[in-house]
Protein backbone atom coordinates (compact mmCIF):
# COMPACT_ATOMS: atom_id res chain seq x y z
CA UNK A 1 0.00 0.00 0.00
CA UNK A 2 2.55 2.19 1.18
CA UNK A 3 4.50 1.61 -2.57
CA UNK A 4 1.42 2.16 -3.93
CA UNK A 5 0.95 6.10 -2.57
CA UNK A 6 4.69 6.72 -2.90
CA UNK A 7 4.51 5.72 -6.49
CA UNK A 8 1.63 7.65 -6.86
CA UNK A 9 3.01 11.00 -5.16
CA UNK A 10 5.98 10.94 -7.53
CA UNK A 11 4.10 10.05 -10.72
CA UNK A 12 1.87 13.37 -9.54
CA UNK A 13 4.89 15.59 -8.83
CA UNK A 14 6.82 14.55 -11.54
CA UNK A 15 3.42 15.71 -14.02
CA UNK A 16 3.55 18.76 -12.00
CA UNK A 17 7.12 19.04 -12.76
CA UNK A 18 7.10 18.10 -16.17
CA UNK A 19 4.20 18.19 -17.91
CA UNK A 20 5.41 17.38 -21.35
CA UNK A 21 6.41 14.42 -20.16
CA UNK A 22 3.45 12.18 -19.38
CA UNK A 23 4.70 8.85 -16.86
CA UNK A 24 2.89 6.22 -18.58
CA UNK A 25 3.06 2.37 -16.99
CA UNK A 26 2.29 -0.25 -19.75
CA UNK A 27 1.13 -3.82 -18.18
CA UNK A 28 1.93 -7.45 -19.83
CA UNK A 29 -1.38 -9.22 -19.02
CA UNK A 30 -1.36 -11.98 -21.65
CA UNK A 31 -3.26 -14.78 -20.20
CA UNK A 32 -1.91 -17.78 -18.99
CA UNK A 33 -3.17 -21.73 -18.82
CA UNK A 34 -0.69 -23.89 -17.55
CA UNK A 35 -1.61 -27.60 -18.01
CA UNK A 36 -2.86 -28.89 -14.55
CA UNK A 37 -2.01 -32.19 -13.63
CA UNK A 38 -4.67 -34.62 -13.10
CA UNK A 39 -3.28 -36.60 -10.12
CA UNK A 40 -5.16 -40.19 -9.30
CA UNK A 41 -7.19 -40.44 -6.13
CA UNK A 42 -5.54 -42.10 -3.45
CA UNK A 43 -7.72 -44.27 -1.66
CA UNK A 44 -6.43 -47.46 0.89
CA UNK A 45 -7.60 -50.88 0.31
CA UNK A 46 -10.29 -51.95 1.68
CA UNK A 47 -12.07 -55.25 2.42
CA UNK A 48 -15.79 -56.05 3.11
CA UNK A 49 -15.95 -56.96 6.65
CA UNK A 50 -19.11 -58.56 8.63
CA UNK A 51 -19.96 -57.47 12.24
CA UNK A 52 -21.52 -59.45 14.16
CA UNK A 53 -22.90 -57.33 17.34
CA UNK A 54 -23.48 -58.92 20.73
CA UNK A 55 -26.89 -59.62 20.09
CA UNK A 56 -26.34 -61.45 17.19
CA UNK A 57 -27.41 -59.10 14.78
CA UNK A 58 -24.83 -58.74 11.94
CA UNK A 59 -24.08 -56.40 8.72
CA UNK A 60 -21.20 -55.64 6.53
CA UNK A 61 -19.33 -52.66 5.58
CA UNK A 62 -15.94 -51.69 3.91
CA UNK A 63 -13.40 -51.16 6.41
CA UNK A 64 -9.47 -51.45 5.76
CA UNK A 65 -9.09 -54.45 8.46
CA UNK A 66 -8.40 -57.80 6.62
CA UNK A 67 -10.57 -59.69 9.63
CA UNK A 68 -13.69 -61.05 7.20
CA UNK A 69 -15.43 -61.22 10.36
CA UNK A 70 -15.62 -58.95 13.72
CA UNK A 71 -17.26 -59.75 16.57
CA UNK A 72 -18.06 -57.27 18.87
CA UNK A 73 -18.20 -58.20 23.06
CA UNK A 74 -19.53 -55.01 23.89
CA UNK A 75 -21.74 -52.32 22.01
CA UNK A 76 -25.07 -50.42 21.93
CA UNK A 77 -27.60 -53.75 22.43
CA UNK A 78 -25.26 -54.47 25.93
CA UNK A 79 -24.62 -51.33 27.41
CA UNK A 80 -26.87 -49.40 29.78
CA UNK A 81 -26.06 -45.67 28.19
CA UNK A 82 -28.03 -47.02 24.86
CA UNK A 83 -30.77 -49.57 26.76
CA UNK A 84 -31.60 -47.52 29.58
CA UNK A 85 -34.62 -49.19 30.80
CA UNK A 86 -32.89 -52.44 30.70
CA UNK A 87 -33.12 -53.69 34.53
CA UNK A 88 -30.54 -56.70 33.15
CA UNK A 89 -27.97 -54.11 32.44
CA UNK A 90 -28.66 -52.01 35.47
CA UNK A 91 -28.10 -54.93 37.94
CA UNK A 92 -24.82 -54.13 38.99
CA UNK A 93 -23.73 -57.67 40.65
CA UNK A 94 -20.05 -58.27 40.25
CA UNK A 95 -19.84 -61.56 40.14
CA UNK A 96 -17.02 -62.24 37.79
CA UNK A 97 -15.30 -65.07 39.61
CA UNK A 98 -18.93 -67.08 40.34
CA UNK A 99 -18.20 -66.78 44.68
CA UNK A 100 -21.65 -65.82 44.59
CA UNK A 101 -22.98 -68.19 42.62
CA UNK A 102 -21.39 -70.71 44.34
CA UNK A 103 -22.78 -69.26 47.68
CA UNK A 104 -26.32 -69.91 46.51
CA UNK A 105 -25.75 -73.08 45.03
CA UNK A 106 -24.44 -74.16 48.25
CA UNK A 107 -26.98 -72.31 50.83
CA UNK A 108 -29.67 -71.04 48.56
CA UNK A 109 -31.19 -67.75 47.73
CA UNK A 110 -33.07 -67.34 50.66
CA UNK A 111 -30.13 -64.52 51.86
CA UNK A 112 -30.90 -62.11 49.87
CA UNK A 113 -34.61 -62.38 50.71
CA UNK A 114 -34.39 -58.69 51.37
CA UNK A 115 -33.70 -57.37 48.03
CA UNK A 116 -36.42 -58.06 45.14
CA UNK A 117 -37.14 -61.15 43.85
CA UNK A 118 -37.09 -59.63 40.29
CA UNK A 119 -33.72 -57.99 40.61
CA UNK A 120 -32.56 -61.28 41.77
CA UNK A 121 -33.98 -63.32 39.25
CA UNK A 122 -32.10 -60.70 37.30
CA UNK A 123 -28.81 -60.68 38.99
CA UNK A 124 -28.97 -65.00 38.37
CA UNK A 125 -29.64 -64.41 34.83
CA UNK A 126 -26.78 -61.97 34.42
CA UNK A 127 -24.12 -64.29 35.74
CA UNK A 128 -25.14 -66.83 33.33
CA UNK A 129 -23.01 -65.22 31.23
CA UNK A 130 -20.21 -66.52 32.73
CA UNK A 131 -19.75 -70.16 32.54
CA UNK A 132 -18.88 -71.48 35.51
CA UNK A 133 -21.43 -69.11 37.03
CA UNK A 134 -24.11 -70.62 34.35
CA UNK A 135 -23.14 -73.97 36.08
CA UNK A 136 -23.44 -73.15 39.24
CA UNK A 137 -26.53 -71.63 38.64
CA UNK A 138 -28.28 -74.27 37.15
CA UNK A 139 -27.01 -76.51 39.90
CA UNK A 140 -28.96 -74.27 42.55
CA UNK A 141 -32.04 -74.45 40.97
CA UNK A 142 -31.63 -78.17 41.08
CA UNK A 143 -31.18 -78.02 44.21
CA UNK A 144 -33.20 -75.55 45.12
CA UNK A 145 -35.96 -77.86 43.29
CA UNK A 146 -35.01 -80.65 45.66
CA UNK A 147 -34.37 -78.85 48.89
CA UNK A 148 -38.03 -77.27 48.95
CA UNK A 149 -38.62 -78.32 52.60
CA UNK A 150 -35.14 -77.01 53.96
CA UNK A 151 -35.50 -73.37 51.97
CA UNK A 152 -38.87 -72.97 53.62
CA UNK A 153 -37.17 -73.68 57.54
CA UNK A 154 -34.82 -71.62 56.28
CA UNK A 155 -37.19 -68.65 55.56
CA UNK A 156 -38.34 -69.24 58.91
CA UNK A 157 -35.41 -68.62 60.21
CA UNK A 158 -33.93 -66.07 57.99
CA UNK A 159 -37.02 -63.58 59.46
CA UNK A 160 -35.73 -63.91 62.59
CA UNK A 161 -32.67 -62.04 61.81
CA UNK A 162 -33.19 -59.86 59.39
CA UNK A 163 -30.81 -56.77 59.66
CA UNK A 164 -28.02 -59.13 60.50
CA UNK A 165 -28.12 -61.10 57.40
CA UNK A 166 -28.85 -57.62 55.44
CA UNK A 167 -25.45 -56.44 56.68
CA UNK A 168 -23.75 -60.11 55.70
CA UNK A 169 -25.41 -59.75 52.17
CA UNK A 170 -24.08 -56.11 51.86
CA UNK A 171 -20.44 -57.27 52.62
CA UNK A 172 -20.71 -60.38 50.20
CA UNK A 173 -21.44 -58.17 47.17
CA UNK A 174 -19.22 -55.13 48.30
CA UNK B 1 3.90 -51.99 -83.24
CA UNK B 2 7.46 -50.34 -82.90
CA UNK B 3 6.47 -50.08 -78.85
CA UNK B 4 5.52 -53.69 -78.98
CA UNK B 5 8.90 -54.74 -80.75
CA UNK B 6 10.77 -52.14 -78.53
CA UNK B 7 9.43 -54.36 -75.30
CA UNK B 8 9.63 -57.56 -77.17
CA UNK B 9 13.64 -56.29 -77.22
CA UNK B 10 13.56 -55.02 -73.83
CA UNK B 11 12.15 -57.91 -72.42
CA UNK B 12 14.99 -59.88 -73.79
CA UNK B 13 17.59 -57.79 -72.85
CA UNK B 14 16.55 -58.10 -69.17
CA UNK B 15 18.59 -60.16 -67.14
CA UNK B 16 17.13 -63.49 -66.08
CA UNK B 17 16.56 -63.15 -62.97
CA UNK B 18 14.76 -59.90 -63.06
CA UNK B 19 12.62 -60.75 -65.12
CA UNK B 20 11.24 -63.79 -62.93
CA UNK B 21 10.76 -61.16 -60.14
CA UNK B 22 8.57 -59.50 -62.60
CA UNK B 23 5.50 -60.63 -61.15
CA UNK B 24 7.09 -59.70 -57.38
CA UNK B 25 7.59 -56.51 -58.30
CA UNK B 26 4.16 -56.00 -60.07
CA UNK B 27 2.98 -53.49 -57.57
CA UNK B 28 5.31 -51.15 -58.41
CA UNK B 29 3.80 -50.08 -61.40
CA UNK B 30 0.38 -51.75 -61.44
CA UNK B 31 -2.96 -49.07 -61.85
CA UNK B 32 -5.64 -50.45 -59.43
CA UNK B 33 -8.09 -48.69 -61.55
CA UNK B 34 -11.39 -49.22 -62.93
CA UNK B 35 -11.07 -48.88 -66.46
CA UNK B 36 -8.01 -51.37 -66.33
CA UNK B 37 -8.11 -54.62 -68.48
CA UNK B 38 -8.52 -56.71 -65.79
CA UNK B 39 -8.67 -60.52 -66.43
CA UNK B 40 -12.60 -61.23 -65.34
CA UNK B 41 -11.95 -64.87 -64.70
CA UNK B 42 -10.79 -64.63 -61.31
CA UNK B 43 -14.22 -63.34 -60.19
CA UNK B 44 -16.76 -65.55 -59.04
CA UNK B 45 -19.40 -65.72 -61.73
CA UNK B 46 -22.04 -65.70 -59.32
CA UNK B 47 -23.56 -63.35 -56.78
CA UNK B 48 -23.21 -63.45 -53.08
CA UNK B 49 -27.44 -63.62 -52.71
CA UNK B 50 -27.26 -66.94 -54.79
CA UNK B 51 -25.14 -68.49 -52.31
CA UNK B 52 -26.08 -71.99 -51.39
CA UNK B 53 -27.74 -72.22 -47.20
CA UNK B 54 -25.56 -72.82 -44.87
CA UNK B 55 -25.95 -76.17 -44.04
CA UNK B 56 -27.77 -77.78 -40.54
CA UNK B 57 -24.38 -78.98 -39.29
CA UNK B 58 -22.97 -75.87 -39.21
CA UNK B 59 -26.29 -73.90 -37.71
CA UNK B 60 -26.61 -76.87 -34.72
CA UNK B 61 -22.55 -76.49 -33.81
CA UNK B 62 -22.66 -72.31 -33.99
CA UNK B 63 -23.25 -71.79 -30.59
CA UNK B 64 -21.16 -68.60 -29.33
CA UNK B 65 -22.82 -68.31 -25.52
CA UNK B 66 -21.21 -71.88 -24.85
CA UNK B 67 -18.04 -70.96 -26.67
CA UNK B 68 -17.90 -67.96 -24.51
CA UNK B 69 -18.82 -70.21 -21.66
CA UNK B 70 -16.04 -72.96 -22.10
CA UNK B 71 -13.44 -70.39 -22.60
CA UNK B 72 -10.99 -70.76 -20.10
CA UNK B 73 -8.94 -68.01 -20.20
CA UNK B 74 -10.17 -64.28 -21.43
CA UNK B 75 -10.26 -63.00 -24.93
CA UNK B 76 -6.92 -60.93 -25.56
CA UNK B 77 -8.29 -57.01 -24.90
CA UNK B 78 -8.57 -54.79 -27.79
CA UNK B 79 -5.33 -52.85 -29.14
CA UNK B 80 -6.89 -49.72 -29.38
CA UNK B 81 -7.37 -48.41 -25.25
CA UNK B 82 -7.86 -45.05 -24.45
CA UNK B 83 -5.74 -43.37 -22.05
CA UNK B 84 -7.12 -40.12 -19.88
CA UNK B 85 -4.61 -37.18 -20.63
CA UNK B 86 -2.69 -36.58 -17.76
CA UNK B 87 -2.69 -33.22 -18.11
CA UNK B 88 -6.05 -30.51 -18.17
CA UNK B 89 -4.87 -28.04 -20.34
CA UNK B 90 -7.59 -25.70 -20.21
CA UNK B 91 -11.08 -25.92 -22.40
CA UNK B 92 -9.85 -24.97 -25.50
CA UNK B 93 -7.76 -27.19 -25.72
CA UNK B 94 -8.53 -29.77 -28.79
CA UNK B 95 -7.20 -33.40 -26.17
CA UNK B 96 -9.98 -33.13 -23.23
CA UNK B 97 -9.55 -35.57 -20.39
CA UNK B 98 -12.90 -37.65 -19.75
CA UNK B 99 -15.51 -36.48 -17.22
CA UNK B 100 -14.59 -37.96 -13.55
CA UNK B 101 -17.74 -40.02 -14.06
CA UNK B 102 -15.57 -41.74 -16.63
CA UNK B 103 -13.94 -44.97 -15.56
CA UNK B 104 -10.76 -44.17 -18.04
CA UNK B 105 -10.94 -40.86 -16.16
CA UNK B 106 -8.22 -40.46 -13.77
CA UNK B 107 -9.85 -38.93 -11.57
CA UNK B 108 -12.24 -41.48 -11.21
CA UNK B 109 -12.90 -43.02 -7.86
CA UNK B 110 -15.07 -46.23 -8.36
CA UNK B 111 -18.55 -46.76 -5.90
CA UNK B 112 -20.30 -46.92 -3.84
CA UNK B 113 -20.01 -50.73 -3.56
CA UNK B 114 -22.79 -51.33 -1.34
CA UNK B 115 -25.80 -49.40 0.78
CA UNK B 116 -24.42 -48.76 4.33
CA UNK B 117 -26.64 -50.11 7.62
CA UNK B 118 -27.15 -46.51 8.81
CA UNK B 119 -28.14 -44.83 5.61
CA UNK B 120 -30.45 -47.87 5.45
CA UNK B 121 -31.66 -46.81 8.61
CA UNK B 122 -31.73 -43.53 8.31
CA UNK B 123 -34.21 -43.79 4.85
CA UNK B 124 -36.05 -46.35 6.77
CA UNK B 125 -37.02 -45.60 9.93
CA UNK B 126 -35.14 -42.14 10.65
CA UNK B 127 -36.47 -39.84 8.28
CA UNK B 128 -39.58 -40.77 8.24
CA UNK B 129 -39.65 -39.81 12.51
CA UNK B 130 -38.29 -36.56 11.66
CA UNK B 131 -40.75 -35.53 9.51
CA UNK B 132 -43.40 -36.49 12.14
CA UNK B 133 -41.69 -35.01 15.30
CA UNK B 134 -41.13 -32.03 13.25
CA UNK B 135 -44.29 -31.59 11.68
CA UNK B 136 -46.35 -28.27 12.49
CA UNK B 137 -49.77 -28.20 11.95
CA UNK B 138 -51.31 -24.91 10.88
CA UNK B 139 -54.88 -24.49 10.44
CA UNK B 140 -56.03 -23.72 6.95
CA UNK B 141 -56.26 -19.86 6.33
CA UNK B 142 -53.11 -19.73 8.65
CA UNK B 143 -51.35 -16.95 8.21
CA UNK B 144 -47.53 -16.57 10.12
CA UNK B 145 -46.75 -13.52 11.54
CA UNK B 146 -44.31 -11.06 9.90
CA UNK B 147 -41.27 -11.07 10.69
CA UNK B 148 -38.68 -8.08 11.19
CA UNK B 149 -35.78 -7.77 8.29
CA UNK B 150 -32.61 -9.94 9.12
CA UNK B 151 -30.69 -6.93 8.19
CA UNK B 152 -31.63 -3.59 10.06
CA UNK B 153 -32.35 -0.74 7.71
CA UNK B 154 -30.48 2.50 8.86
CA UNK B 155 -33.47 5.51 9.81
CA UNK B 156 -33.07 8.16 7.41
CA UNK B 157 -31.76 10.79 10.34
CA UNK B 158 -28.62 11.20 8.57
CA UNK B 159 -27.87 12.71 4.88
CA UNK B 160 -24.97 10.22 5.00
CA UNK B 161 -27.19 6.94 5.29
CA UNK B 162 -27.96 7.24 1.42
CA UNK B 163 -27.02 4.25 -0.08
CA UNK B 164 -25.19 2.34 3.15
CA UNK B 165 -25.00 -0.87 3.69
CA UNK B 166 -27.40 -2.53 6.14
CA UNK B 167 -27.10 -2.95 9.61
CA UNK B 168 -26.45 -6.18 10.80
CA UNK B 169 -28.74 -7.55 13.89
CA UNK B 170 -28.88 -6.72 17.35
CA UNK B 171 -26.96 -7.89 19.88
CA UNK B 172 -23.97 -9.08 17.56
CA UNK B 173 -22.98 -9.48 14.24
CA UNK B 174 -23.50 -13.11 13.44
CA UNK B 175 -25.98 -14.05 11.08
CA UNK B 176 -27.75 -17.03 11.84
CA UNK B 177 -28.52 -19.33 9.38
CA UNK B 178 -32.41 -19.55 8.78
CA UNK B 179 -34.00 -22.27 9.84
CA UNK B 180 -37.19 -23.27 6.76
CA UNK B 181 -39.71 -25.94 8.24
CA UNK B 182 -38.72 -29.45 7.83
CA UNK B 183 -40.70 -31.37 4.61
CA UNK B 184 -40.58 -34.22 3.12
CA UNK B 185 -37.79 -32.94 0.66
CA UNK B 186 -35.18 -30.69 3.63
CA UNK B 187 -34.84 -33.60 6.26
CA UNK B 188 -32.02 -33.48 8.20
CA UNK B 189 -29.11 -36.15 7.33
CA UNK B 190 -25.37 -36.81 7.87
CA UNK B 191 -23.65 -34.11 4.71
CA UNK B 192 -19.91 -35.33 5.71
CA UNK B 193 -17.63 -36.08 8.40
CA UNK B 194 -14.13 -34.77 9.51
CA UNK B 195 -11.95 -36.01 11.95
CA UNK B 196 -9.20 -33.72 12.59
CA UNK B 197 -6.19 -34.55 15.01
CA UNK B 198 -3.94 -32.41 16.16
CA UNK B 199 -0.57 -34.10 16.67
CA UNK B 200 1.73 -32.69 19.62
CA UNK B 201 4.43 -34.82 19.46
CA UNK B 202 4.77 -33.87 15.68
CA UNK B 203 6.16 -30.06 16.45
CA UNK B 204 8.07 -31.15 19.93
CA UNK B 205 9.68 -34.08 18.82
CA UNK B 206 9.89 -35.84 15.63
CA UNK B 207 7.76 -36.56 12.06
CA UNK B 208 6.93 -40.04 13.39
CA UNK B 209 3.95 -38.78 15.09
CA UNK B 210 2.87 -37.11 12.55
CA UNK B 211 2.78 -40.21 10.21
CA UNK B 212 1.48 -42.58 12.58
CA UNK B 213 -1.20 -40.24 13.35
CA UNK B 214 -2.06 -40.00 9.75
CA UNK B 215 -2.02 -44.02 9.10
CA UNK B 216 -4.24 -44.47 12.16
CA UNK B 217 -6.71 -41.80 10.93
CA UNK B 218 -6.80 -43.92 7.67
CA UNK B 219 -7.40 -46.65 9.06
CA UNK B 220 -10.48 -46.28 10.87
CA UNK B 221 -11.86 -43.81 8.11
CA UNK B 222 -11.24 -45.62 4.52
CA UNK B 223 -9.64 -42.25 3.44
CA UNK B 224 -6.81 -40.58 2.99
CA UNK B 225 -5.35 -37.65 5.50
CA UNK B 226 -4.42 -34.74 4.61
CA UNK B 227 -2.07 -32.78 6.60
CA UNK B 228 -1.98 -29.55 8.13
CA UNK B 229 0.86 -26.76 8.79
CA UNK B 230 0.64 -24.27 11.68
CA UNK B 231 -0.45 -21.00 11.13
CA UNK B 232 -0.15 -19.44 14.53
CA UNK B 233 3.05 -19.20 16.37
CA UNK B 234 2.45 -20.55 20.27
CA UNK B 235 5.96 -20.62 22.27
CA UNK B 236 4.15 -23.25 24.51
CA UNK B 237 3.73 -26.09 22.21
CA UNK B 238 6.59 -24.60 20.25
CA UNK B 239 4.83 -23.87 16.95
CA UNK B 240 5.69 -21.59 14.57
CA UNK B 241 3.29 -20.19 11.12
CA UNK B 242 4.53 -21.98 8.25
CA UNK B 243 7.41 -24.70 10.06
CA UNK B 244 5.87 -27.63 11.31
CA UNK B 245 3.34 -30.05 10.06
CA UNK B 246 1.29 -30.29 13.09
CA UNK B 247 -2.85 -31.77 12.34
CA UNK B 248 -3.80 -34.60 9.95
CA UNK B 249 -7.72 -34.57 8.73
CA UNK B 250 -9.57 -37.25 6.92
CA UNK B 251 -13.12 -35.72 5.42
CA UNK B 252 -15.46 -38.37 4.46
CA UNK B 253 -18.77 -38.13 2.52
CA UNK B 254 -20.96 -40.38 1.42
CA UNK B 255 -20.31 -44.58 1.56
CA UNK B 256 -17.22 -43.83 4.23
CA UNK B 257 -18.96 -41.63 6.49
CA UNK B 258 -21.83 -43.73 6.54
CA UNK B 259 -19.24 -46.64 7.41
CA UNK B 260 -17.41 -44.35 9.91
CA UNK B 261 -20.30 -43.42 11.34
CA UNK B 262 -22.14 -47.26 12.03
CA UNK B 263 -18.61 -48.41 13.25
CA UNK B 264 -17.99 -45.54 15.34
CA UNK B 265 -21.60 -45.29 17.27
CA UNK B 266 -22.29 -48.99 17.24
CA UNK B 267 -18.92 -50.29 18.16
CA UNK B 268 -16.42 -48.11 19.55
CA UNK B 269 -18.87 -45.75 21.75
CA UNK B 270 -20.58 -48.54 23.73
CA UNK B 271 -16.65 -49.11 24.57
CA UNK B 272 -15.30 -45.97 26.16
CA UNK B 273 -15.39 -46.54 29.85
CA UNK B 274 -18.00 -44.01 31.61
CA UNK B 275 -19.00 -42.01 28.80
CA UNK B 276 -22.11 -40.08 29.20
CA UNK B 277 -22.80 -39.24 25.88
CA UNK B 278 -21.85 -36.29 23.79
CA UNK B 279 -21.96 -32.85 25.75
CA UNK B 280 -25.14 -31.27 24.92
CA UNK B 281 -23.67 -27.85 24.75
CA UNK B 282 -21.73 -29.13 21.46
CA UNK B 283 -22.22 -27.59 18.25
CA UNK B 284 -21.49 -24.46 16.25
CA UNK B 285 -25.32 -23.56 16.19
CA UNK B 286 -25.17 -24.78 12.77
CA UNK B 287 -26.11 -27.85 12.57
CA UNK B 288 -22.38 -29.58 13.05
CA UNK B 289 -21.60 -31.01 16.15
CA UNK B 290 -18.23 -32.42 17.16
CA UNK B 291 -17.30 -35.12 19.91
CA UNK B 292 -13.47 -35.71 21.03
CA UNK B 293 -12.03 -39.20 21.48
CA UNK B 294 -8.81 -39.75 22.94
CA UNK B 295 -6.18 -42.13 21.84
CA UNK B 296 -7.39 -44.64 24.16
CA UNK B 297 -10.67 -44.23 22.43
CA UNK B 298 -9.25 -44.35 19.00
CA UNK B 299 -7.26 -47.20 19.84
CA UNK B 300 -10.79 -49.36 20.38
CA UNK B 301 -11.66 -49.03 16.66
CA UNK B 302 -11.84 -52.43 14.85
CA UNK B 303 -9.26 -51.37 12.62
CA UNK B 304 -6.56 -50.30 15.10
CA UNK B 305 -7.44 -53.13 17.36
CA UNK B 306 -6.95 -55.71 14.97
CA UNK B 307 -3.40 -54.47 14.03
CA UNK B 308 -2.69 -53.22 17.43
CA UNK B 309 0.84 -53.69 17.25
CA UNK B 310 1.75 -51.87 14.44
CA UNK B 311 1.45 -48.56 16.13
CA UNK B 312 3.78 -47.55 18.46
CA UNK B 313 0.97 -47.15 21.44
CA UNK B 314 2.51 -43.58 22.15
CA UNK B 315 1.52 -42.00 19.48
CA UNK B 316 -1.96 -42.95 18.74
CA UNK B 317 -3.97 -40.08 18.28
CA UNK B 318 -6.86 -38.64 19.57
CA UNK B 319 -9.12 -37.21 17.16
CA UNK B 320 -11.80 -34.59 16.96
CA UNK B 321 -14.84 -35.92 14.92
CA UNK B 322 -16.77 -33.40 13.66
CA UNK B 323 -20.44 -34.54 12.06
CA UNK B 324 -21.82 -31.95 9.84
CA UNK B 325 -25.78 -32.47 8.82
CA UNK B 326 -27.78 -30.91 6.62
CA UNK B 327 -29.96 -29.78 9.65
CA UNK B 328 -29.17 -25.59 10.07
CA UNK B 329 -29.90 -25.71 13.89
CA UNK B 330 -28.18 -27.95 16.85
CA UNK B 331 -31.22 -28.84 17.65
CA UNK B 332 -32.22 -30.51 14.44
CA UNK B 333 -28.90 -31.80 14.30
CA UNK B 334 -29.10 -33.37 17.39
CA UNK B 335 -32.51 -35.06 16.72
CA UNK B 336 -31.01 -36.60 13.70
CA UNK B 337 -28.37 -37.72 15.59
CA UNK B 338 -30.33 -39.37 18.83
CA UNK B 339 -32.37 -41.41 16.27
CA UNK B 340 -29.03 -42.81 14.63
CA UNK B 341 -27.53 -43.27 18.00
CA UNK B 342 -25.75 -40.69 19.64
CA UNK B 343 -26.35 -40.04 23.30
CA UNK B 344 -25.95 -36.53 24.32
CA UNK B 345 -25.93 -35.48 28.21
CA UNK B 346 -26.31 -32.52 30.27
CA UNK B 347 -27.54 -29.24 29.37
CA UNK B 348 -29.20 -29.33 25.76
CA UNK B 349 -28.05 -25.65 24.60
CA UNK B 350 -29.46 -25.03 20.87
Amino acid sequence: MSLHTSLRRSAASATSRLPTTPSSTTFICTQCRHATLLRRPKRPYTFTQLITLSDGSAYMQRTTSPAPVYRSTRDTRNTLLWNPSSSKLMSVEDDEAGRLAAFRAKYGRIWDANTPAAAAEEGAEKKSGDEAAAAAAAKAQAEAEAQEEEDNLLDLISSFGQEETQAGDKKKKN
Amino acid sequence: MAASESSRYLARSLPRALAQNSRSLGFCWRRNASNQAADLSELESDGSLSTAPVSEEMVKSYDPIANSKGRKKQLPRSRYQFRSPKYDRGPLHPHQPPPESDPSSRLYVPGPFMLPRTEQTWQSTVASDILTLCYVHNPPGFKPPPKAPRLRSWDDSSPYHKNRQLRGPRGGDVLRLLRKPITFNNIPKLDRITIHSYVKGAAQEHSGWIHVAGMAVQAISNARVTTFKSRTSVATWGIAPGRDTVAVKAELRGEDMHHFFGKLVDVVLPKVKDWEGVKGTSGDSSGNITLGLEPAHIALFPEIEVNYDMYPPRMIPGAHITIHTTANTDKDARLLLSAMGIPFHGKLVD
